[in-house]
């Protein structure tokens, strides 16, 4: 074996950082694993199945239909109102009958394609229909067509589409608000701040069992005690911390893309609805809050799941405490109606300041306009503060708990190690 | 070093030369693992200090120490080059000239067709081999070895003896827990054996044999051995006695004094305690030989 000349001991350059190489290490092998590509891709290609199968769906049902219109549909009626328009009827395929039982008749026995009955008065008694069967959509005409001819008999009678949109209820409404003087957000204000709750709540579900084990693999595996001879625990766990949040992030992205090409490419075909963004309304204070709040709390839960994994001789054993953190983490939008209609009880108050209920708490708060600027900034001091203890917590559980390979580590025994714990600060 | 109230390593003071290869030898228990855990920072001493080269350890100069730990383990999910890689990188090789190492090793050790094998799919041995290739890379100033042999058969056992002994002619200094007494032998150039957390002997080879059982005397004899406060009579037979001399005597006094006292003398021959013999009698009989 190849023997290099060996270097002085304490040279400047093994003091450097590893962080680089942890990150490597651990997004490397996350994403080279089958196994990670197969779970990350099995939301999105279900949600391309569904899509296709929808857009088929429709494709079908729409040629079908299209099939159908273009067949003429002829029926006959009897105008008990006297509101049908003879003109209309007609040019519609319509031909006035008087007698409805005869008329019937002919439709039961396949001469008439329809037959419609319109009472005296079609606003307070039912129109009555009778057609040849055509299936679930080719029925739907009937109604269509018996309708038409009464709308456009009555258009015709009023003479003003405008007037005639009106009695329709076609009418929109621009609502414009004020606090403090200023216009208020609105709704489509509150949209955008959300979105980092949704981000939130998306990457911690993707994570959380990652989190978890990230530092169980080394302590299960026995190997923490050679890495705590090449590295701060702390680089260990901010390279874990930093590679979770990467892997996160190209878990979203493997979700959002196909999703946003599938809206893109599919809107129309899966009937979606047109998403007009230039009326949502940023607020750029709420949009950094919101962004604040998020980060804060993903380094709290991390931090938090880190140390979990490092106490707990196995993932079996950490399972219990982590249901724990989940319901810590969700109860708040179990009080999303009190979060909404009365921020300040004391129930809402105690969730938007206890660590860990305060992210999802204060982000619907924000996105609310119900947080105020003082209280975000005391909720995302508390965040990040904490958030840097919990790691510095974290290394110094690592430091100890890895080389307990089937005990758990209670905090007092850890504590009571100042002097053991203190070198991995250095 | 205090765990919970108990004493485990109590006013011990050793220090180790560089480019020397130094026994760790000890009972289950007498604190060896501690002590090196402590050296490494793992644990702090409750007092005193450890140095290394006269500062305490920090892991950032992991990159220039070979630590295989008693409790071993790698990635066993990873391919045994990327496991090799990581680490040569944390250890401050470039991740091509880490793979490189690895590679060289790997078929040093009759493991290239390996590399690219999960680590949980390699037999114990071989894992134990990675763990070693681990160790030795970026060819470490110190060496600290808990118990390298445990584990390996005879023939990966004296590759792994010919690697150590390699290391140490490249420069590099040794520090190594075994209870392999051979090895202690062929290898160590100095030793402290450990009792009860204190230091029971320390010295060269030599020296410890003269502190722990000096010199044993074969007789082949006829008539009576008589006592002596120079010696200790360890085995009586009716022609055959071994005496073990109690501090520094010179052999030839007692040839004369036993023909003075009218013993036959048929045969004397004089040679030292094994390091085996002088374990077995600090710790007594012990079947199993596991770490501390």
């Amino acid at each position: 074996m190849c023997m290099a000349s060996r270097t002085k001991w304490w040279v400047p350059e093994m003091g450097r950082n590893n962080l680089r190489t942890v990150i490597g290490f651990e997004v490397g092998r996350t994403l080279g694993k089958k196994k990670f590509w197969f779970i990350t891709l099995l939301v999105p290609i279900a949600i391309g199945i569904v899509i296709a199968l929808v857009s088929l769906g429709n494709s079908t049902a729409a040629s079908t239909i299209d099939a159908q219109s273009d067949a003429k549909l002829t029926f006959t009626y009897s105008d008990a109102s006297g509101y049908v328009d003879p003109a209309v009827a007609t040019a519609l395929g319509g031909t006035a009958v008087t007698d409805d039982a005869v008329a019937i008749a002919g439709v039961k026995s396949g001469d008439e394609d329809a037959h419609f009955v319109y009472p005296a008065d079609p606003a307070k008694t039912p129109t009555q229909v009778y057609g040849v069967d055509k299936g679930l959509f080719g029925n739907g005409e009937y109604e269509g067509v018996a309708t038409q001819v009464l709308i456009i008999s009555a258009q015709d009678q009023i003479g003003d589409p405008s007037l005639t949109a009106l009695a329709q209820g076609s009418v929109s409404v621009t609502s414009t608000t004020f606090t403090d003087g200023e216009e208020a957000a609105g709704f489509m204000g509150m949209i955008p701040p959300l979105v980092f709750l949704l981000i939130f709540f998306l990457v911690f579900v993707l994570l959380s069992n990652q989190m978890l084990t990230s530092t169980l693999e080394e302590k299960e595996n026995r190997v923490t005690e050679m890495i705590l001879t090449t590295l701060n625990p702390t680089v260990l766990i901010s390279g874990k911390i930093i590679s979770l949040f990467i892997v996160g992030f190209v878990q979203v992205l493997v979700f959002l893309v196909p999703a946003l090409v599938a809206y893109v490419v599919f809107r129309t075909s899966l009937n979606l609805p047109e998403v007009d963004l230039s009326s949502l309304t940023f607020d750029p204070i709420q949009m950094i809050i919101g962004a604040l709040l998020a980060l804060g709390g993903f380094a709290l839960f991390t931090g938090t799941l880190v140390a979990i994994g490092a106490v707990m001789p196995t993932a079996k054993d950490a399972g219990s405490w982590f249901s724990t953190l989940i319901i810590l983490m969700i109860v708040p939008l179990y009080s999303l109606s009190l979060i909404l209609s009365d921020p300040n009880s004391p129930v809402v108050q105690i969730f938007t300041y206890f660590p860990y209920s305060a992210p999802i708490t204060a982000m619907l708060r924000n996105a609310f306009g119900s947080l105020a600027g003082w209280e975000a900034a005391i909720v995302i001091t508390e965040l990040f503060l904490l958030s840097a203890i919990v790691l510095q917590l974290a290394a110094r559980l690592f430091r100890y708990g890895s080389i307990e390979y089937t005990t758990r580590v209670s905090f007092k025994t850890a504590f009571a190690r100042p002097k053991a714990t203190s070198t991995a600060q250095r | 070093m205090d765990f919970a109230g108990t004493t485990v390593v109590e006013d011990l003071s050793f220090d180790v030369k560089r480019g020397e290869t130094f026994g760790f030898l000890g009972s289950n228990g007498s604190g060896k693992t501690t002590t090196l855990r402590a050296l490494l920072g793992i644990y702090l001493p409750t007092a005193g200090v450890l140095h290394i080269d006269g500062r305490p350890f920090t892991p950032e100069a992991g990159s220039r120490l070979g630590y295989l730990p008693e409790e071993r383990g790698l990635y066993k999910k990873e391919s045994v080059l990327t496991v090799m890689t990581y680490f040569g990188e944390l250890k401050g090789l470039s991740k091509k000239a880490a793979a490189s190492w690895s590679m060289n090793y790997l078929e040093r050790v009759g493991m290239a067709d390996k590399a690219k094998a999960r680590v949980d799919k390699l037999s114990g041995g071989q894992q134990q081999k990675v763990q070693l290739g681990v160790t030795i890379m970026n060819d470490p100033e110190l060496l600290i070895l808990d118990e390298p042999t445990k584990g390996f058969d005879p023939v990966n056992r004296r590759l792994l003896m010919d690697i150590i002994e390699e290391q140490k002619r490249a420069g590099a200094t040794v520090l190594m827990v075994t209870h392999q007494m051979e090895e202690v032998e062929r290898l160590c150039d100095r030793v402290i054996l450990l009792k009860g957390g204190r230091a029971e002997a320390y010295g060269t080879i030599p020296e410890v044999q003269n502190q722990y059982g000096g010199t044993m005397i074969r007789v082949g004899y006829s008539g009576e051995i008589p006592e002596s406060p120079h010696y200790e009579i360890s085995l009586r037979d009716r022609n055959y006695a071994e005496l073990t001399l109690i501090g520094t005597v010179d052999e030839a006094l007692i040839l004369r004094d036993l023909v003075g006292a009218g013993v036959l003398v048929r045969s004397f021959t004089t040679s030292k305690l094994s390091l085996e013999e002088i374990f077995v009698s600090v710790y007594g009989e012990q079947n199993e030989m596991v770490g501390a």
